[in-house]
C-alpha cells in the first residue's frame, strides 16, 4: 500500500513540474531570479580566448539556412535587384566620425578570413568559411567616444510584425579579433539566404548574435531604449543578450 | 517490528539534507528544461558539427500524425511517446518529447534554457557545499568505494539476489551502495556537468581541448544526454530502494537526519 502510494505520489510529482513550472515561468520574479544565471555566465566565461578554427575539408559546402530567409522588405529587395551598387553600410552614432561605406571600400579595408563553426542555440552546429572586416578596423576607422558602450546592428529583415531585426555586443566583444563582418562565405560573395551583402560573425557565441542583412551600425551608450531595450530581437522574446553558453 | 529498541542515529547533518533535496528538485528541472532545449533540434550526432551521416539519435514526425524514433539507423513509430506528442494545450504536435516531460510544460526554447542555466549552478553549488562539508566531517570515507569493497561487490549483488543468506559485512553503506554513490557523485554527475559547459562557445573558445576531449560539439551534446539517462536510472533505482526498505524510516532520516537501525 505504502508503495503503491509511493508510486503514484512519485509519478504526480514528476507531471505536474510542466504545469507548475510553467505558471512560474510567467511571473516576473521567477523570471529576474532565473536570469541571475545570466551574469555569473558572463562574468565567468564572458568574451575570452579565440574560437577553434578549422581546416578548408572541415567546411560545410551547403552552409544551413535558419531564422528568417531572404528578408521580404522593399528597401531590401531594391538593392538586392541592384546588386548591392547602392549600399551603404552606416556606422553612426557616439562616434567622432560617422560615415557610410559600399562594398567596394568595405573591400579595401584590411581583410581576415576564419573557418569556424556556428552554433545554434536550438543545438545544431556547422562550419564555414567567413571573409570580412574584423569589427574593431570598423570601429577604429569612426573612433568610438568616451560615452560608447554598446555597438548596435541594424537588420533589414522584419519578422512579418513590422519589427527589424537587431542584435548588440559590448565593446570588448566588438573588438573580439574573430568579430568580424563577413563579406563572403565559402569564397563567394555573400549569398541573400545568409545575410547579403554583410552580416555579423561572433563564434565565441551562439548563432542569434550573428545578426544577418545589416544595414546600420550604431554604437550606444545604452540599448534600454532600443526596441524592449533586452539589445536585440531573439533578446526581446527572452532569450540571454550574453549568448557564450 | 524487530529492534525497535534501538536508539535511532542521527544519520544526515542538516547541509546533506539539504543538498539531498536541492539536488531532487534541480534533477527534475534540469531533465525537464533540458528535454525541452532537446526539442528544439531533436538529434544527437557522434561528430563535431552536425552531421546526418553519423546521427545517433533522431527523434522526429516524418507526417502529420506519426512520431518516430531512430536509434542506430533503425527506426522505430513512437507516435504519442516520442516525435508526435501532446503539446500541453489539448492538442499533439511535432515535439520530440512531450509538454507533459517538458519545463516549461509548452515549447518556449528560452524558457527550458533560463531554468536549465540556473538550476544548473544550483546543482553545481550543492554539490561543492556537500563535498566540502562532508570531506571536512570526514563522512566521505563511509560512501566512497575503497579498494577493500571491491571484493564485496558480488557477495552484496548475490545477498541482494537471494543467492546469498547473509550479506558480507560493512559499515553504514553497502558495497553496492557505495559504488553508485561514488559512480554517481564522483563520475557521472561532474561528466554531465563538463559535457554541458563544453556545448559553450564560449568556453570552447577558452578551453577548445574540452569539446575535443569529447569529440567535438555534438558528440558532447550525445555525452550530456546519455549522462542524463545514467542520472535517471539512478534515480529510478534509488528511489525504488527507498521504497522498499523502510520507506517511512528512510524519508525521515532524509527530512530530521534521524535514523532507526
Amino acid at each position: 500500500m505504502k508503495r503503491r502510494l509511493f508510486v503514484a505520489s512519485t509519478i504526480s510529482a514528476l507531471t505536474s513540474c510542466g504545469p507548475i513550472t510553467s505558471a512560474l515561468s510567467r511571473n516576473d520574479a521567477v523570471r529576474s531570479v532565473l536570469d541571475s544565471a545570466e551574469g555569473l555566465n558572463h562574468a565567468l566565461i564572458g568574451t575570452r580566448g579565440l574560437a577553434r578554427e578549422y581546416r578548408e575539408q572541415d567546411v560545410d559546402r551547403q552552409f544551413r539556412v535558419n531564422g528568417f530567409s531572404t528578408p521580404s522588405d522593399a528597401n531590401y529587395l531594391r538593392l538586392l535587384a541592384g546588386n548591392f551598387a547602392a549600399y551603404r553600410l552606416v556606422v553612426h552614432g557616439a562616434v567622432e566620425q560617422p560615415r557610410g561605406f559600399d562594398l567596394a571600400e568595405l573591400s579595401r579595408m584590411p581583410q581576415r578570413t576564419q573557418i569556424t563553426r556556428h552554433d545554434c542555440v536550438e543545438g545544431w552546429s556547422a562550419i564555414g568559411k567567413w571573409s570580412g572586416v574584423p569589427l574593431a578596423a570598423l570601429l577604429d576607422a569612426v573612433r568610438p567616444r568616451a560615452d560608447a558602450r554598446y555597438v548596435v546592428f541594424r537588420c533589414m529583415d522584419n519578422d512579418g510584425a513590422g519589427n527589424l531585426y537587431y542584435e548588440s555586443l559590448d565593446l570588448h566583444q566588438a573588438r573580439h579579433p574573430q568579430t568580424l563582418l563577413a563579406l563572403r562565405l565559402n569564397d563567394a560573395p555573400l549569398d541573400p539566404d545568409h545575410g547579403a551583402p554583410v552580416r555579423l560573425r561572433v563564434p565565441t557565441q551562439l548563432g542569434y548574435k550573428s545578426a544577418k542583412w545589416i544595414a546600420r551600425v550604431e554604437v550606444v551608450g545604452s540599448f534600454a531604449n532600443i526596441n524592449a531595450g533586452r539589445g536585440g530581437y531573439w533578446e526581446d522574446q527572452g532569450y540571454e543578450w550574453y549568448a557564450g553558453i | 517490528m524487530k529492534d525497535v529498541t534501538r536508539p535511532a542515529i542521527y544519520r544526515y547533518p542538516v547541509l546533506v539534507r539539504a543538498s539531498h533535496w536541492l539536488w531532487v528538485v534541480a534533477l527534475l528541472v534540469l531533465v525537464g528544461s533540458g528535454l525541452q532545449i532537446f526539442n528544439a533540434s531533436p538529434n544527437l550526432d557522434a561528430s563535431d558539427k552536425s552531421d546526418a551521416a553519423r546521427r545517433v539519435l533522431a527523434i522526429g514526425s516524418p507526417a502529420e500524425g506519426i512520431g518516430t524514433t531512430t536509434i542506430f539507423g533503425r527506426t522505430f513509430v513512437t507516435t504519442g511517446w516520442l516525435g508526435w506528442t501532446g503539446d500541453g494545450m489539448g492538442s499533439h504536435g511535432a515535439h520530440a518529447f512531450g509538454a507533459w516531460l517538458t519545463i516549461p510544460g509548452y515549447q518556449d526554447l528560452s524558457g527550458g534554457r533560463r531554468w536549465h542555466l540556473f538550476f544548473a549552478w544550483i546543482a553545481a553549488f550543492c554539490w561543492l557545499a556537500w563535498l566540502i562539508s562532508s570531506a571536512i566531517k570526514g563522512n566521505l570515507r563511509k560512501m566512497v568505494l575503497a579498494s577493500s569493497d571491491l571484493p564485496k561487490l558480488w557477495p552484496m549483488q548475490a545477498y541482494y539476489l537471494k543467492l546469498r543468506k547473509t550479506p558480507p559485512s560493512y559499515d553504514v553503506y553497502n558495497p553496492l551502495q557505495k559504488a553508485a554513490y561514488t559512480a554517481v557523485l564522483f563520475v557521472i554527475a561532474p561528466l554531465v556537468v563538463i559535457t554541458g559547459l563544453a556545448l559553450s562557445p564560449g568556453i570552447d573558445a577558452i578551453a577548445n581541448p574540452l569539446t575535443t576531449l569529447f569529440g567535438g560539439r555534438q558528440f558532447a551534446r550525445l555525452w550530456h544526454f546519455a549522462g542524463m539517462l545514467l542520472l535517471l536510472g539512478f534515480f529510478a533505482i534509488h528511489t525504488f530502494q527507498v521504497a522498499t526498505q523502510g520507506f517511512v524510516n528512510q524519508m525521515r532520516s532524509m527530512i530530521s537526519g534521524w535514523y532507526q537501525p
